[in-house]
């Protein structure tokens, strides 16, 4: 996959070529008595860079955000058995203490969700909770921290900042919210950001504005970035690399621009032929992937996606498709979609 | 905003057969209460804020905009739903809020809606079959056990699901399939109009062109008109013959959907249409964008003048803060009379006279209504409508 990425622009912290955090065969089954374990996450791996970005795409149940709870280790211990590895910086993230994670989490792996309201304290106001971050993580005294508090505010667009550090959650607007919950998650100087969803409550115009600001700020500070959503629109323009999960695992990776330009898996396919593009021609008929995902086949015995598959051959309901590289990207699929150039 | 003021009469009469609604300065406000024992209205959310619309018969339109722009509510206020508290809304050629009773009732078999969480709008103790049919018990579509048993399956096939599913419960089907059942319901009693209510928004994308296609091939079908409403613009431009892009209550641009995509003119329509993604990364690269700033302002107190000129990087010094622009064909050349634009500066806009400006974000207060500050009100607009 790292060859494939794009050299751009200048990553501040790119000095070593090993990854920095590499996720390898990542599993996560969720076990409940008396249910058949499902499992959600089906041997992920994935390598970043400092400075690189990435995108994990899927619709619901795919697993991407599983993925990125499992990285975090914000997955419950009961029920849940994550197996695999996810080595930052060559350590092994999933056999640390819960204590010890917390030193990472927030520090070294920032986080940002779809809905700022849950994850902001509603009690507390913005900048206690962005100095909470800076004293935990940097050391700083909370006098020290909130010229600073205000400086990230400010940072990532949110007018008055001085005013604002002294609101409530409730008295912010969404967007705004999601922006002090962007603050809060790079004022620890994380080196790898993960955003799940991070603009799909929002609002077009906002998710815009929201979009700038998180590619500026992972352009100037060199923050690598994790960028989950269902929205193949938001990926296009930000990432390097897109990862295509379908039921728990990746069917197809790439770069951005062969991606977009020829998708090889027919899922992939299928995704851009059924989404309506605002610079499409109208008169133009959707091809929409039939069935849901209800009608999945076991990956342990076949192709999940066979069922829904434009052009399924016998293989694909007797055997269990690889990830192989061929030269552009990394492919599951015994029948792929023919190359037209 | 009062008539439609850049129809000629000429038009108006042409257009008059067939107009199957026909609403006229449209005004829903909702009070906003304070008080313990004795409720006191201390302020309006002016969500609707005068529209004129005119849907014709067998076209969709689609009303567009963001979260507290209104469009639910015109929707709604289309239906009667949530009665205007000022303007009419024909329907037919009938004032809606003029009938009651028994009329009412007859009168509503006509409209009908799509909601955009199925799960939430279908009762889950009823069968498939008790879904359907009682609509068209209660308009007396149902007459006889055959007639009625004929009626269902036809609608289920009218909409791709199996015979088998008439015994089945909303929980049993997937998301797509339970907004099939929520669109055969509506169907089952031969509507002429169906306002969708954000349709698609709730399902997964691989899904969206399936309900989308269906839409399509049942309008077609049964000669529908539609009315819908949603946020996603490149799904409203899809299905949409005519579009209205809404911004805080009131219509900022009216115009065919190709139109509309090919020559914006709002410098709000200009600045959502520059914000939607296009899962293509050479055009993603290329394109320029209009970012706004700020958020849109609290409904409840609207900004004088041009609703948009606190965001709006074209404002200028005159008109804007002070004149509420009125929905206008605009004088510039190749746009046709359909293309109407509340914009005092659009044709300055357009020749390139008046160049966009940095736009400094205002402060939206979230809370409060009329500028009363001390007053804690809904954590945001959006809660309160």
């Amino acid at each position: 996959m790292t060859d494939t990425l794009s050299t751009s622009q200048p990553h501040p912290r790119s000095d070593s070529d090993e990854p920095l955090l590499s996720v390898r065969d990542l599993t996560v089954t969720f076990q409940r008595a008396g249910d058949e374990p499902f499992v959600a996450v089906d041997g992920v791996s994935f390598d970043l860079r400092p400075g690189d970005t990435l995108g994990i795409v899927g619709e619901s149940g795919s697993g991407k955000s599983v993925t990125s709870l499992a990285i975090m280790g914000l997955l419950p211990e009961r029920g849940v058995r994550v197996t695999g590895e996810v080595l930052y910086n060559g350590q092994d993230l999933l056999k640390l203490s819960p204590t010890q994670m917390r030193d990472r989490r927030g520090a070294e792996l920032g986080m940002i969700f779809q809905d700022p309201l849950s994850s902001l304290n509603p009690v507390v106001p913005i900048g206690l909770q962005v100095t909470e971050v800076l004293e935990r993580h940097r050391g700083l005294s909370r006098k020290a921290a909130m010229p600073l508090a205000k400086e990230m505010l400010d940072r990532v667009g949110i007018p008055d900042p001085d005013r604002r550090l002294k609101d409530y959650p409730h008295q912010l607007s969404g967007g705004m919210r999601q922006r002090a919950l962007i603050a809060m998650a790079l004022a620890a100087e994380p080196r790898v950001l993960i955003a799940d969803e991070p603009t799909t409550a929002l609002d077009v115009t906002i998710q815009a504005q929201i979009l700038a600001v998180l590619k500026d700020l992972v352009e100037d500070t060199g923050t690598a970035l994790i960028m989950i959503t269902h929205d193949l629109g938001v990926v296009a323009g930000l990432v390097d690399t897109v990862n295509v999960m379908y039921a728990g695992r990746v069917v197809e990776r790439a770069a951005r621009h062969p991606l977009f330009a020829e998708p090889r898996h027919p899922y992939t396919a299928g995704l851009l032929a059924s989404i309506p593009r605002l610079d499409g021609s109208r008169g133009e008929r959707l091809q929409p992937i039939p069935g849901s995902v209800a009608d999945n086949l076991p990956w342990t015995s076949a192709c999940a996606f066979a069922p829904r598959c434009s052009q399924p051959i016998d293989q694909c309901r007797a055997q269990t498709p690889e990830l192989v590289q061929h030269d552009d990207r990394a492919l599951r699929c015994f029948n792929p979609m023919e190359v037209t150039r | 905003m009062s008539e439609a003021t850049d129809v000629t009469e000429g038009e108006r009469t042409a257009y008059a057969k067939d107009v199957l609604v026909d609403a006229k300065g449209v005004k829903v406000h909702f009070p906003i209460k304070r008080g313990v024992i004795f409720d006191k209205v201390i302020g309006h959310v002016y969500a609707v804020d005068g529209v004129d619309l005119q849907i014709r018969t067998g076209e969709t339109y689609g009303l567009v905009g963001e979260s507290g722009s209104g469009k639910s509510t015109l929707g709604r206020a289309i239906l009667n739903l949530e009665p205007p508290t000022e303007g009419t809304v024909e329907f037919d050629g009938v004032d809606i809020a003029s009938l009651s009773g028994e009329t009412l009732r007859k009168k509503r078999q006509d409209i009908q809606m799509v909601f955009q969480d199925p799960m939430g709008s279908l009762d889950p103790r009823q069968s498939v079959e008790s879904l359907l049919l009682e609509g068209m018990k209660a308009h007396g579509l149902a007459k006889d056990e055959a007639h009625a048993s004929k009626r269902l399956r036809e609608l289920l096939s009218a909409v791709g699901l199996p015979s088998a599913a008439l015994k089945k419960y909303p929980h049993e089907f997937s998301g797509g399939q339970r907004q099939r059942i929520g669109i055969a319901r509506a169907l089952s009693v031969n509507p002429k109009l169906i306002v969708a209510d954000e349709p698609v928004s709730a399902l997964d994308v691989s899904v969206q062109a399936q309900v989308i296609n269906l839409l399509e091939d049942l309008q077609e079908e049964f000669g529908l008109t539609y009315l819908v409403v949603a946020h996603d613009l490149a799904v409203v431009r899809h299905i949409s013959d005519r579009i209205g892009v809404m911004y805080l209550g009131a219509i900022a641009e009216e115009a065919e959907a190709d139109d509309l995509y090919a020559q914006p003119l709002h410098p709000y329509t200009r600045a959502l249409m520059s914000a939607v993604p296009v899962p293509d990364p050479l055009v993603e690269d290329r394109r320029e964008r209009i970012i706004l700033t700020g958020d849109l302002p609290s409904p409840a107190n609207p900004p004088k003048g041009c609703r948009f000129h606190t965001r709006c990087p074209w404002k200028q010094e005159t008109k804007c803060d002070t004149e509420r622009p009125v929905l206008r064909v605009p004088e510039i050349p190749g746009v046709g009379t359909g293309h109407r634009v509340a914009c005092h500066w659009t044709e300055q806009i357009e020749s390139g006279e008046i160049q966009p400006h940095e736009v400094k974000a205002q402060l939206v207060e979230q809370h409060g209504a009329g500028g009363d500050e001390s007053l804690l009100g809904p954590a945001s607009i959006s809660e309160a409508l």
